[in-house]
């Protein structure tokens, strides 16, 4: 087992729509310095904080997307900070940032700047709507990069306006796709010796999440709709969230030879309930096609599957599914993924110590693999934890740093 | 100039979405993607929505045909040991292989990393499912919708007094490839240092839940579930999707985000300073959040008046963070995603031109290109098999007679 990206060294300047790029590049054994300004990320100031304490070490969010990093504050604003982040990008690998178009640039910091300094540096840039074009210089954040993805308008209930998912997944899809920029990056610059400008876009980034619905649009049409807890199949839409007992479970009315089997169970298993009707058990599910079917069909069908899903428990249901091979899920909330078996099994959760503060359980590798090491490395830098140790690569002593604090450099 | 992965063979067994969308970002900068296909089990998305009148069959699916832009296909029964011999060949040739199916049936035909590695010591291998290759749950058989449900998307989304609904397009479908991208690459990159291969397993669950982390460690450290909460945010208000004018017989509705107290300010200015407006109560972030159901409804009755697209611009003009809610018809006209030749158009055998859309990266010095539509099933098998295995005419139509070649 070794690092994919041992020896490459990445200064990540990002805010919290770039958090998980850094963070994955690090898992996968980059050496992953955080660039923040002297009082902090503003991730550090937002609530909710470890324990309900504010303190700039504490907030869950920059806890959680800044593992696998080290940290160093710089004010960038300053002349000497300016110069810093140039002796220590002559020496990187990567340089990824989220501001907005041009900040980089009008501070002295920009694509050729860098270029000049160090033609094997890549830089990495994500941004809501991208580095140019007519709306480069919007704003945005998670809820309007997705608005402009055509993703929000199908999700919700048809009564009531397009929602979000309250946690920014966005910021999830146009990280990952700029740690990709990056490692495609790192392959060319192999064959041509050279860096280049990476520019990722939130809202093009949430547009593949549709899943091909919006390339589709002008062979089918379809321009999207609110369908609620259910799915648009065929003529009809058919429920994908269902209440039970305790909760809700996801389960499709759909067919194929991969469903097939998953629906003769399910029947069988209500039927040893005594909840399966005679109508129900008469169904051929090897030639059903669920995009046959009319409205009044999927309704008695759904108010056979619902009746018997409200008797049982998220737990009862999932335990089933995994026994029976029902294409049925429970709707996780924290405590359910906290608590699962499987994912026990694979050690998926991890303890880190968060050195003054005490150990954290997190979730742990993003994938398992035979030839390279990914896990988390590190807890999320304190603030400013490893000035000292960084500004020392570039030669400058501890009174030297003690210097640039005082003067608000770092 | 040759593009990035000119001359790799990635070859990928499987279908719905999470595989072929991986492969893509490869395909898209010059790898051959060659996907192994059944036309006795046909990939999930080639069926979702045929019927018997489907024009093209297993060839007219819109679905398939945008999401498998750029790549080769390969018939072969697999129920017959020829035809597995022929896909372990093209396995060992390959620089990577990508697999979705549930875990097991890679070893069924003897294609798993264990039995390929031994003939291929620096193999390149991706397995990606639900739940992963090891643990109780590893032969659950969950679709995206249940893997969103399963990692925690899906109880985030919605109104805090409704049923939850789940972000459009079951997100682990689309999460997950760009781990897998990412992890192929970081592959690809190990194996050209160290000459060593891998075997990757990529559980869809969990790397979504890696995204959660915030939602993880709220529980963990805090003992708290975050809820779902509409458009609301804990950090801003307002914060939400408002009605505008309807247009083109539909609903119109720009997205707002107002992000702190300047902003707020900017916002009062647009609206021209009325008087509910201007109150010192609703100067602090803290004075918004406790009315922010009232300035929802005052916002929307100043949105109501005009177009989604006048509403936004007039916002982004004054330096409010807007956007109206573009529908997947208005993304064809959106001039930012033209500027980035989001969607580009392939001529497809059955289906015509239509657009398909490639990645959200835009490199310096290089292009992604979408050079060919997808494949129909199976019309690639001779090419492949002549011109990577060097197989002969006579082979070709002993495997071809014997039914072996779809």
């Amino acid at each position: 087992m070794s690092d994919a990206l041992s020896g490459i060294r990445i200064l990540d300047l990002t805010h919290e729509p770039g958090f998980l790029t850094g963070k994955v590049l690090g898992d996968l054994g980059a050496d992953v310095v955080k660039v923040e300004p002297p009082d902090g990320d503003p991730a550090r100031r937002r609530p909710p904080f470890w324990g309900g304490r504010p303190d700039a070490d504490r907030s869950l969010l920059w806890l959680a997307l800044n593992t696998s990093k080290r940290g160093i504050t710089l004010a960038l604003d300053r002349q000497r900070g300016r110069e810093l982040l140039l002796a220590l990008a002559e020496r990187a690998d990567v340089l990824v940032e989220s501001e907005t178009p041009g900040t980089l640039r009008a501070r002295g910091l920009g694509w050729e700047t860098l270029h000049a300094r160090n033609p094997r540096l890549i830089l990495c840039s994500l941004t809501p709507f991208g580095q140019t074009g007519p709306r480069a210089g919007w704003r945005g954040s998670d809820l309007t990069a997705v608005a402009a993805s055509g993703n929000l308008y199908s999700t919700g209930d048809p009564d009531r306006a397009p929602v979000r998912c309250s946690l920014p997944v966005s910021y999830y899809h146009g990280g990952l796709e700029a740690a990709v920029g990056v490692v495609f990056a790192l392959l060319a610059r192999d064959a041509t010796g050279e860096g280049q400008h990476v520019d990722v876009a939130l809202q093009a980034a949430m547009v593949m999440p549709s899943i091909g619905t919006a390339a589709m649009f002008r062979m089918t049409g379809l321009r999207g709709a609110r369908v609620g807890a259910f799915m648009s199949a065929g003529r009809t839409v058919q429920r994908e969230i269902w209440p039970c007992r305790d909760g809700f479970v996801s389960f499709a009315l759909r067919g194929g030879p991969a469903r097939v089997p998953g629906l003769f169970a399910m029947v069988a298993y209500m039927d040893e309930h005594g909840m399966a009707s005679e109508r129900l058990k008469a169904v051929d599910w090897k030639t059903y096609n669920h995009n046959l079917l009319t409205q009044a069909e999927v309704d008695a069908l759904t108010r056979e599957f619902g009746a018997f899903f409200a008797t049982k428990t998220m737990a009862e249901l999932y335990q089933a599914a995994c026994a029976r091979n029902l294409m049925l899920a429970p709707v996780n909330t924290a405590r359910e993924i906290v608590a699962s078996e499987q994912l026990a099994a694979r050690h998926f959760f991890v303890e880190v110590e968060n050195p003054g503060r005490g150990r954290l359980r997190y979730p742990g590798a993003f994938a398992a693999t035979s030839g390279q090491t990914v896990a988390i490395r590190r807890p999320a830098p304190r603030l400013g934890e490893h000035t000292v140790e960084i500004l020392a690569e570039l030669g400058l002593g501890e009174r030297d740093v003690e210097r640039l604090r005082a003067e608000g450099v770092a | 100039m040759s593009a990035l992965f000119t001359g790799t063979t990635i070859l990928e067994f499987g279908g719905g979405a999470a595989g072929p969308i991986a492969t893509r970002y490869f395909a898209d900068h010059g790898a051959t993607v060659i996907r192994v296909e059944s036309r006795r089990r046909p990939d999930f998305l080639r069926i979702l929505r045929l019927t018997p009148t489907t024009p093209g069959g297993l060839d007219g699916s819109a679905h398939f045909a945008v999401l498998n832009v750029n790549k080769l296909s390969v018939a072969l029964d697999l129920s017959r040991p020829e035809g597995v011999a022929v896909a372990r060949r093209l396995a060992l040739l390959a620089d990577a292989v990508a697999e979705n199916f549930a875990p097991g049936a890679m070893a069924k035909w003897g294609l798993d990393y264990a039995s390929l590695v031994q003939e291929r010591p620096d193999l390149v291998m991706i397995s990606t499912c639900l739940n992963g290759q090891t643990g109780p749950h590893r032969h659950y058989p969950g679709f995206g919708g249940q893997g969103s449900a399963l990692a925690g998307f899906n109880h985030l989304t919605g109104w805090p007094d409704r049923e939850p609904v789940g972000p459009f397009g079951t997100i682990t479908d689309s999460l997950s490839p760009r781990y897998a991208a990412l992890l192929l690459g970081a592959a690809l990159l190990h194996r050209r240092r160290t000459g060593e291969g891998q075997h990757i397993d990529l559980s869809q669950v969990e790397a979504g839940i890696v995204c959660l982390t915030e939602s993880i460690l709220t529980y963990t450290a805090n003992g708290e579930v975050l809820e779902r909460m509409g458009n609301r945010s804990r950090h801003a208000a307002p914060h939400g999707v408002f009605r505008c004018a309807d247009a083109g017989g539909r609903d119109r509705w720009v997205a707002v985000a107002v992000h702190d107290d300047e902003d707020w300010q900017r916002l009062v200015d647009v609206l021209g300073r009325p008087a509910w407006a201007v109150e010192p109560a609703l100067a602090t972030t803290a004075g918004r959040q406790e009315r922010a159901a009232e300035l929802e409804a005052r916002l929307e009755e100043w949105t109501r008046t005009q177009t989604a697209a006048d509403a936004a611009v007039r916002l982004q003009t004054a330096g409010v963070d807007a956007a109206p809610v573009e529908d997947f018809g208005d993304l064809h006209d959106d001039p930012q995603l033209a500027h980035r030749r989001h969607f580009r158009t392939v001529e497809h055998d059955v289906l015509g031109a239509h657009p398909a859309e490639t990645h959200a990266i835009r490199f310096s010095a290089m292009e992604p290109r979408l050079d060919a539509p997808a494949p129909c099933l199976g019309a690639h098998t001779e090419y492949v098999l002549r011109e990577l295995l060097g197989m002969g005419a006579e082979e070709l139509e002993r495997l071809r007679a014997a039914g072996v070649l779809e």
